[in-house]
């Protein structure tokens, strides 16, 4: 690209000038304030925009009011642009028109036209100033591959601006040394925030201290807990022993008061007294009686005129009258066994009258005889029954006989006849055994008489017809005769035995029916004989007792001489009587006199228990033993009011005996309350503490503060996070892009360090030779192969290098960037040797690029055609 | 025998990757942690279990948390007064360090020491069980601590606990150790913990690791619980139980006829109402677009500005669903770079000159003083990160590039 044509409107000093230039070396002329930075400016400001407002000395708005800005023709890829620009917003309103095609463009379109060149680049290579040409001694490699870069590669503008952009993004979200990116106060909020945090956290430490506290407090609490209730325990303890303080006063008091007493007062001792009193007087009273009784009795003796007898031999009296009785028993004795006597020799005689032979008894029977006799009587009844009936047997038959004989008259009521007879047979057969001595012989009769009885009534009846009854009878009757004798010898024999017998016991004369009863009579006999014997014995000695005693009797009392015995006995007895009354009377006195006396003793003795009691006590009268039994009483009350008091006071007597005094025990007690106080008031401190302690715990606890910092924080470093990737992927695009511009560039740069080192050369006439690019310097090789820093160079010598780089990279990058080289009073600072140089130089690359030199020297025009020389004060 | 293996409890500690939450949700987010933790108690309480295994972790020691503690020791008495044994082996986080624990845990309480011990407890059947582990005594524990852990004893039932992390073979700082090491010792259980994944090592005798009880990143989505094990004959059942209070998940959107933001918007609540959740969900939305947003929408996007606006003004319809969008990330289509006005390998050249250790940590500079942010840099998955976008950001410049040259 070259300029074709600069048209000014206004701008600086100029105004309507209008300079065609070539697409080769141009030259315009001017001394100093001709304008040649003006001009300088004015390429920069048309093609890139007016600087802003801000710095007007860079506007070079014109001075005159003429339109400020101008136009620039240029040839670009042989198609001519117009670039108008006048003052508006934005670096001045642009126009552009495509002058070979006739065709207005966007203004927008001017940057692309330009890339990659843009204002800055422009004035840092292409505009060569002698300003510029002093930062040389800032430039390095990286200074230079900056510029590479951002010519290096087609499109790299747009690269550049992202880049550009990205780097401005990535400033607005973080500089390391920033305050107000983004990333910058997220840092600086979560600085604050983890100091918060951390003060937060000092809370951990507070809680363990706290959870501590309230483990030690609570342990506190317990013990003082223990601790109280002991406390309280004794306090109360002393509070009862001050309540009973008063009482235990008393009781002191009590203790005092009581003198000890004596044994003896007490209250058996006052019943001891009072049963002692009792008793004289009741001894008293009974002596008084007594006494009254044997006046009475003392009175009563009247005796009589045998008494009085009596009375004078009562040593010969007395056994008698003791006698009395069996004597008195003895004379009825007498009487009744002579009584007796007569009765039985009465029955003797009876019985001798009865039976005595010759004034002789019978002997009486054997057993054997007896027995003999009895067989023999009743064999001899038997016998004679056997004889009557036959008797009768015969009798009957006689009259059957008979009857039969005569007819039949008297057979009418034979029956009735025969069984009358036979009947009274019977019962006389029967009331004749009872006549009969022995029993046996009795029942035997009986037996008969009703066998009798029977044969007659039944069996005699039996007859059987007259004819051969009669024949019957005959023989029956002869029979029964015969039958009859037979008995009768038997009966014969046996009375003849019995006589003997008789005869024998001198019963001969009996007859043998009145043996039995004779032989009980006999033995009677004997009986009473025998008693009359034994009653005579008796009576002989009874006889002779009472008469030993009668005449003893008559011999004490002859008065009672020739007097009955039983009017003696009388006499006797009342005398015994009136001696005995007399004798009771007596004892009655002797009694009552005893009892008198003995009364009189036991009052004596009662007396002299009370005195005795008395005594012993050391006292003179019973009102003394009851006034000090009085006063036993009364310390048996104090006593037992101690006792009750003392029980009032129960196991705290014990403890208040030890109390010395009522001020001891009250400041014992104040201490054990204040002791009490004291405890209850650091239980209270620590429950307290407690309380606050559990109340700060659950505030820790519940406040989440940590949690929601914590929280906060995490959200804020994720978002820190957030920011750092986008800052980071920002600046990662923009060092990519970089990179890639460079990599796309890099393989200039070797090359414009070598045609920077041939312009070197050229400009320093060789004496410097090479040039290389270290990545923080730039350093130069000299003629004899020294290398020096570009900070070891001269002034003149650096500002070489400067332009040779320039140049250079004008020259090298003319490929992509056709970009006319305008030299503004550049080579003020060489010598003239060095301008010409200089100048061959740029007439030399002129051929590549268009260079506009701007100059005072009007050297510079020798050998230049005058198309391309122009003079600025013109 | 009943019991519950937990791990890796985190108490109190932050949710992680939340650039802005509100304040209703920020409570709930803060006690997460202890609800899930509570739903481990409750349920021991409620299975009436034998013990409690607690594998590390329950707190991170450095966050100081009072509420941890406090809420430590309110639930072991919780436990302590249903006679409830716990076990507990510190980990990482919570690793051993006394200075603090004047105040001791209640008596059912057993902590093991930094030395490898076995307890053994006589539960109420008679049966006897032993119980191995460890705590970390500090932050890191570098070497296999298995060999330490004593061979199975005579009991019932023999269970190891270990905080670590499998052996990979690298650097390792959690305990490491291999599947095969633990299963030579014959032991019935191994409650593992610190992956904050639940999974199964082995299948019998069981090797678990018990996860954590509440995920608390995007990192961590799925459902988050620990496990109830019952013994059934001579082997032990492990079964999953959910504890977590809140969910996170990623969620892939393609939405073909969206263009601008509003579009976007609009497009994400109609999702949302489509897709409610059960239980709060955090929700990260990749979004794939048909078509590209603008350059302004992009940047709005990519600044999170656009998504805290939209946030606050959408906050019913998040509440309707039961999901909060934590972020709105567009899944640009991985980019090659093609620069039609410059050579490709000049990009590449330069990406590989860009894209080095020392050119990120010359770049990052300074913010490697800031430990939150040094943190996040050394990780692996953040240079890939960074290149990632740095590789989206200058495919969209390219776009604009094409659009200019055009």
């Amino acid at each position: 690209m070259y300029l074709k044509r600069l048209t000014i409107y206004g701008f600086g000093k100029f105004h309507d000038r209008t300079f065609s230039l070539t697409a080769g070396f141009n030259v315009m002329l001017g001394p100093n304030e001709a304008g040649k930075s003006t001009l300088t400016q004015f390429i920069s400001a048309i093609l890139f925009g007016f600087p802003t407002k801000k710095h007007p000395e860079l506007r070079y708005e014109p001075l005159d009011g003429s339109r400020f800005g101008g136009e620039v023709v240029m040839t670009l890829a042989g198609t001519d642009y117009l670039v108008s620009r006048v003052d508006g917003p934005r670096g001045g309103k642009v126009t552009l028109h495509n002058c070979t095609l006739d065709l207005d463009l966007p203004a927008a379109n001017l940057p692309r036209l330009l890339a990659p060149v843009d204002s800055q680049l422009f004035k840092n290579v292409y505009a060569i100033t002698e300003p510029q040409l002093s930062t040389v001694f800032s430039a390095s490699k990286q200074e230079l591959i900056d510029r590479l870069r951002h010519v290096g590669a087609v499109g790299s503008d747009f690269w550049l601006q992202q880049a550009q952009r990205l780097d401005r993004s990535a400033e607005a979200l973080y500089k390391p040394q920033g305050r107000k990116p983004q990333l910058n106060q997220l840092l600086q909020a979560h600085q604050e925030l983890t100091a918060k945090l951390t003060k937060a956290n000092a809370t951990y430490e507070t809680y363990w201290g706290l959870l501590k506290e309230q483990t030690e407090q609570r342990h506190q609490q317990a013990h003082l807990r223990q601790q109280l209730k002991v406390q309280r325990e004794i306090a109360s303890q002393y509070d009862q022993q001050l309540a009973m303080w008063p009482i235990f006063q008393q009781w002191q008091k009590l203790d005092a008061a009581m003198a000890p007493v004596p044994d003896g007062f007490q209250e058996r001792d006052a019943a001891t007294l009072e049963r002692l009193e009792n008793q004289v007087k009741a001894t008293t009273a009974a002596r008084q009686e007594t006494q009254t009784q044997l006046a009475q009795l003392q009175e009563q003796a009247q005796l009589p005129p045998l008494f009085q007898q009596y009375l004078l031999v009562t040593a010969q009296v007395d056994p008698l009258l003791n006698q009395l009785p069996d004597i008195t028993i003895a004379e009825r004795e007498r009487r009744r066994l002579q009584q007796d006597r007569q009765d039985l020799q009465q029955r003797a005689t009876t019985l001798e009258q009865q039976y005595a032979v010759q004034g002789q008894m019978p002997r009486a029977f054997s057993l054997a005889t007896t027995q003999r006799v009895q067989q023999l009587a009743a064999k001899l009844t038997l016998a004679t029954q056997k004889r009557r009936r036959l008797q009768q047997s015969l009798n009957q038959l006689n009259e059957q006989y008979r009857q039969q004989q005569p007819g039949r008259q008297r057979q009418s009521n034979p029956l009735a006849d025969k069984q009358i007879g036979w009947l009274a047979a019977g019962l006389v057969v029967l009331v004749g055994s009872m006549f009969l001595p022995a029993t046996i012989f009795k029942l035997a009769g009986a037996l008969l008489g009703v066998a009798v009885g029977y044969y007659g009534v039944f069996i005699v009846d039996s007859s059987t017809p007259a004819s051969r009854q009669q024949q019957t009878l005959e023989d029956d009757i002869r029979d029964v005769q015969a039958q009859l004798r037979e008995g009768s010898r038997t009966m014969d024999q046996l009375t003849s035995e019995l006589d003997d017998i008789g005869d024998a016991h001198g019963l001969g004369n009996l007859p043998v029916e009145q043996w039995s009863a004779a032989q009980k009579a006999i033995v009677e006999w004997d009986r009473l004989t025998q008693r009359i014997e034994a009653t005579t014995a008796q009576l002989t000695t009874v006889a002779q007792q009472v008469e030993t005693f009668r005449a003893a009797v008559q011999a004490a009392l002859p008065t009672l001489a020739g007097v009955d015995f039983s009017e003696v006995l009388t006499q006797l007895q009342a005398l015994q009587n009136t001696q005995q009354k007399l004798q009771h009377q007596e004892s009655d006195v002797a009694a009552t006199a005893t009892r008198l006396k003995r009364e009189q003793t036991a009052v004596d003795q009662a007396q002299r228990a009370i005195t005795t009691f008395l005594q012993t006590r050391n006292l003179r009268s019973a009102t003394a033993f009851y006034q000090r039994y009085q006063q036993a009483r009364e310390h048996e009350n104090l006593t037992a009011q101690r006792t009750a008091l003392a029980q009032q006071m129960g196991s705290q007597l014990a403890k208040l005996q030890q109390v010395t005094t009522h001020a001891d025990l009250m400041s014992q007690a104040t201490a054990a309350t204040n002791q009490v106080v004291a405890l209850q008031h650091q239980l209270d401190t620590v429950t307290a503490r407690l309380a606050t302690v559990a109340g700060q715990l659950e505030h820790l606890t519940a406040s989440g503060t940590q949690a929601t910092l914590r929280q906060r924080l995490a959200n804020l470093e994720a978002q820190m996070q957030a920011v750092t990737q986008q800052w980071l992927v920002d600046r990662l695009v923009s060092q990519w892009i970089a990179a890639t511009l460079a990599a796309a560039s890099g393989d200039r740069l070797p090359q414009i360090v070598k045609t920077a080192s041939q312009f070197y050369g050229k400009l320093t006439e060789n004496r410097y030779t090479e040039i290389e690019l270290t990545s923080t310097d730039l350093r130069v090789r000299r003629q004899d192969g020294d290398w020096r820093l570009v900070s070891q160079l001269s002034r003149g010598t650096a500002e070489q290098l400067d332009f040779a780089i320039k140049l250079a990279f004008a020259v090298v990058m003319a490929q992509q960037v056709a970009m006319p080289v305008v030299i503004d009073d550049g080579l003020v600072n060489f010598d003239a040797q060095r301008r010409q140089a200089a100048y061959r130089l740029l007439a030399d690359i002129s051929r590549h690029v268009q260079v506009i030199l701007l100059t005072a020297d009007a050297q510079v025009a020798a050998g230049l055609p005058t198309e391309n020389l122009m003079n600025l004060t013109d | 025998m009943k019991f519950i293996h937990a791990a890796d409890l985190h108490l109190d500690s932050p949710f992680l990757g939340l650039q802005h939450l509100p304040n209703v949700l920020l409570t709930q987010v803060r006690e997460s942690t202890f609800r899930a933790a509570t739903r481990v108690f409750d349920r021991a309480l409620a299975e009436k279990v034998d013990f409690v295994l607690l594998t590390g972790d329950l707190f991170d020691r450095a966050e100081q948390s009072v509420a941890a503690q406090a809420y430590l020791f309110k639930q072991f008495e919780r436990l302590n007064d249903a006679h409830i044994p716990i076990f507990i082996s510190f980990g990482n986080h919570d690793y051993l360090a006394d200075q603090h624990q004047t105040v001791s845990y209640p008596e059912n309480v057993t902590v093991f020491g930094a030395q490898v011990s076995t307890h053994t407890l006589t539960l109420t059947t008679g049966e006897t069980v032993a119980i191995s582990g460890f705590s970390y005594p500090q932050r890191w524990v570098a070497t296999d601590q298995t060999g330490d852990f004593p061979a199975r004893a005579a009991t019932d039932w023999h269970i190891g606990m270990l905080h670590g992390a499998v052996n990979s073979g690298g650097e390792a700082h959690y305990a490491p150790f291999t599947v095969n090491e633990l299963l030579e010792k014959r032991y019935d259980y191994w409650a593992l913990g610190h992956i904050h994944q639940h999974q199964c090592l082995n299948q019998q005798p069981p090797v678990i690791y018990a996860g954590n009880t509440q995920g608390r990143s995007v990192k961590e989505a799925g459902d988050r619980g620990a496990y109830l094990v019952t013994s059934d004959g001579q082997t032990l059942r492990p079964t999953f139980f959910s504890t977590a209070e809140i969910l996170w998940e990623t969620c892939q959107l393609t939405l073909s006829e969206t263009d601008t933001l509003t579009a976007l918007s609009q497009q994400l609540v109609a999702w949302l109402s489509d897709h409610a959740a059960q239980r709060l969900t955090l929700t990260t939305v990749v979004i794939r677009l048909a078509q590209q947003l603008s350059d302004e929408d992009t940047a709005q996007l990519a600044s999170g500005d656009w998504l805290t606006l939209w946030q606050r003004t959408q906050q019913r319809v998040m509440r309707a669903a039961n999901r909060y969008i934590v972020a709105v990330v567009l899944n640009d289509q991985p980019v090659k770079i093609e620069a039609p006005q410059l050579d490709e390998q000049y990009w590449d050249q330069g990406a590989a000159s860009v894209f080095t250790p020392t050119n990120l940590q010359s770049l990052f500079g300074k913010l490697a003083q800031e430990p939150a942010l040094a943190d996040w840099f050394v990780q692996q998955q953040t240079s890939d990160e960074l290149e990632r976008a740095a590789r989206q950001q200058l495919a969209r410049l390219m776009g604009e590039e094409d659009d200019h040259v055009s």
